[in-house]
């Protein structure tokens, strides 16, 4: 599994095919959307969804922060898909493998659990949060709302790819727009929306085991 | 055949009172159903067939009560009529309503679908009218309420009306369901066994319809058969200078011009298109050559407002309409007397239905129905050959009824769930005496019972699966919620997310698919129910619009439309086409394509008998090959799919497929790998299922059967009425599901079923064995043509396609370039 090292902005970020960024300046591992807790909302509901695709996203999260020993996480939003459930009660345990990093989530709109369950699973809460200049907001934002460069995740980024013979695919990317950036979403059980980027905007995407600059 | 019992006697009177006599099929039903049998009645629309088993019903009442039939009141659920549409039991119930006033018998008759007011349904719990007639899905419904069972205690028979189209369909399996349930009541209760019966159009199968029917072999069962011969016309509306005429297309209206003396010189016609979207171009194509039919023309189709509809239904019976633009909406039903005219647009892809479309003109017994046949293209020519000629040797396709729906099942335990509850050893017998569920294994049974109670079979510690709950061999919703939503997820259509589009007056105009809006900007306009309307915006699930002026409208095109060629018409096809490419055939379609098939053979070639033609020719597109085998849709999608993968294994290569019913393309980027020398090869019998199996993995037409998989079986949440907000986080496509079913739980029965449904070739497979024995043996000519020919165009212009690859994803991306 090899990532691909992209420099904008003037900064080192690693575009990991495990839909997420490692951040070399700042030794941060950045993720979106991760939906934690989707799939056993929908058990709940009595739709039975498999049981483990939380954990499997988990796991898979596990996986990043042993290759990239990062000092901090930031989760540009939506790490919970909703209300409190078993699933939030795992990541409390699974959260407890790795006292020493520092878990930031910028809320999305998905984040509704009460500021005092946030506490217990030792997350720092922001709303937007800015690090060397570069802000982190979970819905992009329109050009000249923000003072610099940001981060966002919210809309789990896809593109259409199309070559010769009829071909085409759909496949979740990393979007670096002129002001904005947005991530793939981390977790599984998410879809994709189409996005069409401008002929001067880079995207990657991301194609089973790595990722590919097709713009 | 002279029965002296009391009913038989006051209904003979009757009819007799009113110069008239039973037919002799009628005759027959009655007997077979005073002896109790079960059965099926084969008769074409307005030949009485509901007579035939209505009045032996009443026959049968009054020999039980010869005194006071008359009198009695409160009898309870007698007969249940099962209807495949709504409209269609309004109508039957007041024929049925007449008669028994006319007897003076106090029976009531009652409605239950979808449309049924409340009080009306309250008013039935409290006393259920003697006859019910009933949907598939609110008899599922029905038995979705407390104490069900109590419904049913007097009832004696089942009548499943319009039994061919429900045959074959999934709502076919929840008739077969409910049959089961009633049944097994009965049978508990210690009564005698239910009288079930069916009615049916001719189709292939009658005898397995009737199998069906009846679950398990009944050897007293019969069949009854009204041998009313009802003479068919056809004739081609030919256009004037083929060498003009379009090689693809499916609009038709090119044609109009020539269509429009016809509708004129008739009384009433209707035009039956095969999508709705070609239903509201044809209306305002009409409109615009033809200024003067404003108001004497109308449309019908599904998505149009139900009083709409109504309305142009009741305007049909009273001769106010010149012409009704439709689709398979107005398929069934009752006569429409004033029509005498009927169009065919397009290529209606089986003879069963062209019969029945045929059929809705020139009632009167012993006239003869005529329909016209509107070529959209070229070759459709050829179909219109086919369907005479199936006509004449009365060659009517079978309905394959559906096995192991196991998404069905899932969604009516669900549904016993939510009443009383069920015991499982109970349901189980009564599944497995349905033809639908015979073959269902034990595991597959254990499997079921999990995902609705545990959620699946792996138990995992943090689990917070709530459906169903367990109690032994007893299973019961208990959660009020779970139970509401059910209620409104039951039934088998599946349409995309439909949203309802009003004026901003107010005013219901009908409804349109959500992906459709989703390209709209506001101030753009589109046409629906034949008015040009402006999108204005779109609020609580409602899309707001105001008239509009605009001359140029988008016409919202419904997913869906695409039917595949029968079997039987199929095989027709291949021999019309043996026929005309020989130049034996003196049929007028055939003959006016001639210049066409000289064309083909100076750009390629012509198969002969026993011949397959491929032609290789590349376009700006990239590399196509183009396969002829006149096999049908069927069978082209899994025969290009087969050869896609065998060739996929040569070399990695990447295809995109499309396919109509006379042949099917691969299209590639690169140069495909087949030349005389090995071509037969991709046609051998020789590991034939595993490369199949592969084959159809290696495709998404199981992620395309997922999708209404999902839906039957509840695991895609629609949301409450007017309660949008608070189940948003609740929402998923199919397609996501299908994903994550993969990924995480492949062994998922509903996978399974989605790849069954795909493998339609199950079905199919002595057809596609002989077929590529057939082709293994004879001549393979590849021609290398420098232009498209008339042969291969149509299939070329085709978008709905199929990939498959044996490239690396990688290696295809780098190839690739994002689409703007």
């Amino acid at each position: 599994m090899e990532d691909v090292i992209y420099r904008y902005q003037d900064q080192t970020w690693h575009l990991s095919p495990h839909r997420a960024i490692f951040w070399q300046e700042e030794q941060a591992l950045i993720v979106s959307d991760l939906h934690l807790g989707k799939g056993t909302h929908f058990r709940k509901a009595g739709i039975a969804v498999p049981a483990n695709i939380g954990q499997n996203d988990l796991y898979r999260l596990q996986l990043l922060i042993t290759a990239y020993n990062p000092s901090q996480i930031i989760i540009v939003g939506d790490m919970f898909h909703s209300r409190e459930n078993n699933d939030v009660a795992y990541f409390r345990l699974w959260r407890q493998q790795f006292g020493n990093i520092s878990f930031k989530l910028v809320k999305g709109n998905h984040d509704i659990l009460p500021d005092a369950v946030y506490a217990t699973l030792n997350l720092e809460v922001f709303d937007t949060l800015c690090i060397r200049d570069i802000h982190f907001v979970h819905e992009p934002c329109e050009e000249g709302d923000t003072p610099g460069y940001t981060f966002s995740g919210h809309l789990h980024p896809g593109v259409v790819v199309a070559g010769a013979g009829r071909q085409r695919l759909r496949l979740p990317c990393f979007y670096f727009g002129k002001h904005c950036s947005i991530l793939p979403a981390f977790g599984r059980f998410t879809g994709l929306a189409t996005l069409e980027p401008a002929l001067d905007e880079a995207v990657f995407v991301i194609a089973e085991n790595s990722v590919l600059k097709v713009n | 055949m002279k029965n002296k019992a009391r009913g038989w006697q006051v209904i003979t009177e009757w009819l007799a009172a009113r110069d008239r006599k039973p037919f002799t099929f009628q005759e027959e039903a009655w007997k077979y159903y005073m002896q109790g049998k079960s059965g099926l009645v084969n008769a074409p629309t307005g030949y009485g067939k509901t007579f035939s088993l209505f009045l032996g019903v009443v026959i049968d009442w009054i020999n039980k009560h010869p005194e006071d039939y008359q009198q009695k009141t409160k009898n309870g659920l007698q007969m249940l009529w099962i209807t495949p549409l709504r409209a269609l039991a309004k109508d039957i119930a007041r024929a049925m309503e007449e008669v028994l006033q006319e007897l003076n018998m106090p029976w009531q008759v009652g409605i239950r679908s979808g449309d049924t007011p409340i009080a009306t349904r309250q008013q039935q719990k409290k006393m259920m009218p003697e006859i019910l007639l009933i949907t598939p899905e609110s008899l599922h419904l029905l038995m979705g309420q407390k104490e069900y069972p109590k419904v049913f205690t007097h009832l004696t028979t089942v009548v499943a009306d319009e039994w061919h189209e429900l045959l074959g369909s999934k709502r076919g399996v929840m008739v077969e369901l409910g049959l089961s349930r009633l049944r097994g009541l009965a049978k508990k209760a210690g009564r005698p066994p239910l009288k079930v019966w069916g009615i049916s159009a001719t189709i292939g199968n009658l005898d397995e319809a009737l199998d069906v029917l009846l679950g398990q072999p009944d050897q007293e069962a019969v069949i009854v058969r009204a041998k009313l011969d009802k003479k068919i016309e056809l004739q081609s509306i030919l256009p004037d200078e083929i060498e003009k005429f379009p090689w693809a297309g499916h609009l038709g209206t090119k044609l109009l011009y020539k269509a429009l003396p016809v509708i004129m010189n008739s009384k009433t016609t209707l035009i039956f298109t095969n999508v709705r979207s070609q239903t509201e171009i044809w209306y305002q194509e009409i409109l615009r050559q033809c200024p003067e039919l404003a108001g004497a023309i109308a449309i019908h189709h599904g998505s149009i407002d139900m009083e709409l509809r109504v309305w142009v239904e009741e305007a049909l019976h009273t001769g106010v309409l010149k012409a009704v633009v439709c689709t398979s909406s107005l398929d069934l039903g009752v006569d429409f007397r004033p029509v005498d005219t009927v169009i065919q647009v397009g290529s209606p892809k089986g003879v069963a239905r062209f019969l029945q479309r045929a059929g809705r003109s020139g009632h009167q017994p012993g006239a003869t129905s005529k329909i016209w046949f509107l070529p959209t293209h070229s070759l459709e020519l050829v179909e219109a050959a086919a369907l005479k000629a199936a006509m004449e040797e009365q060659l009517v396709e079978s309905r394959i009824p559906i096995v192991l729906a196991y998404d069905v099942l899932l969604q009516y335990l669900m549904t016993l769930g939510i009443s009383d509850g069920f015991h499982a050893t109970e349901i189980w017998e009564e599944i497995t005496n349905t033809f639908c569920f015979r073959d269902v294994t034990e595991d597959e049974w254990a499997w079921m019972l999990a995902f609705l109670s545990t959620g699946g079979d792996a138990l995992y510690s943090y689990d917070e699966f709530k459906k169903l709950e367990r109690e032994g061999d007893f299973f019961i919703c208990r959660s009020r919620m779970l139970a509401m939503r059910h209620r409104l997820h039951i039934g088998t259509i599946v349409s995309d997310a439909m949203l309802k589009v009003k004026f901003m007056s107010g005013g219901f105009i009908g409804m349109i698919e959500e992906w459709f809006v989703a390209r709209l900007q506001p101030g753009d306009a589109f046409s629906l129910g034949g008015r040009t309307l402006e999108f204005v915006m779109i609020k609580d699930m409602t899309v707001l619009v105001r008239k509009s002026n605009a001359k140029r409208a988008i016409v919202p095109s419904w997913m869906g439309g695409r039917l595949p060629l029968s079997a039987n018409l199929g095989k027709m096809l291949r021999r019309t086409y043996n026929e005309a490419l020989s130049g034996r055939s003196d049929m007028p379609e055939i003959k006016i394509l001639q210049p066409l098939f000289d064309l083909q053979e100076q750009l390629s070639h012509i198969p002969k008998d026993n011949e397959l033609l491929i032609e290789m020719i590349t376009t700006r597109d990239g590399y196509h090959m183009f396969v002829y085998p006149f096999e049908g849709r069927l069978v082209h999608e899994v025969m290009a799919a087969l050869l896609a993968y065998r060739i996929s294994k040569r070399q990695p290569i990447t295809f995109s497929m499309a396919m109509n019913d006379y042949g099917f393309e691969l299209l590639s980027d690169q140069p495909i790998p087949v030349s005389e020398g090995d071509v037969h090869d991709l046609f051998s019998l020789e590991n034939l299922t595993l490369d199949l199996q592969a084959s159809v993995n290696s495709t998404e037409m199981a992620r395309r059967k997922f999708r209404d998989i999902a839906v039957i079986a509840g695991l895609i949440f629609q949301g409450y009425p007017g309660k949008h907000k608070a189940s948003r986080h609740l929402q998923s496509s199919a397609s996501l599901l299908f994903n994550v079913f993969k990924d995480y739980d492949p062994q998922n029965l509903l996978l399974r079923q989605a790849f069954n449904e795909a493998f339609f070739y199950q079905m199919e497979e002595a057809r596609l064995r002989e077929s590529l024995d057939r082709i293994y043996n004879s001549n393979i000519i590849i021609t290398e043509p420098e232009s498209l020919t008339p042969f291969c165009f149509p299939i070329k212009v085709d978008s709905l396609r199929e990939n498959l690859t044996s490239e690396k994803l990688e290696d295809r991306i780098k190839k690739m370039r994002p689409q703007f």
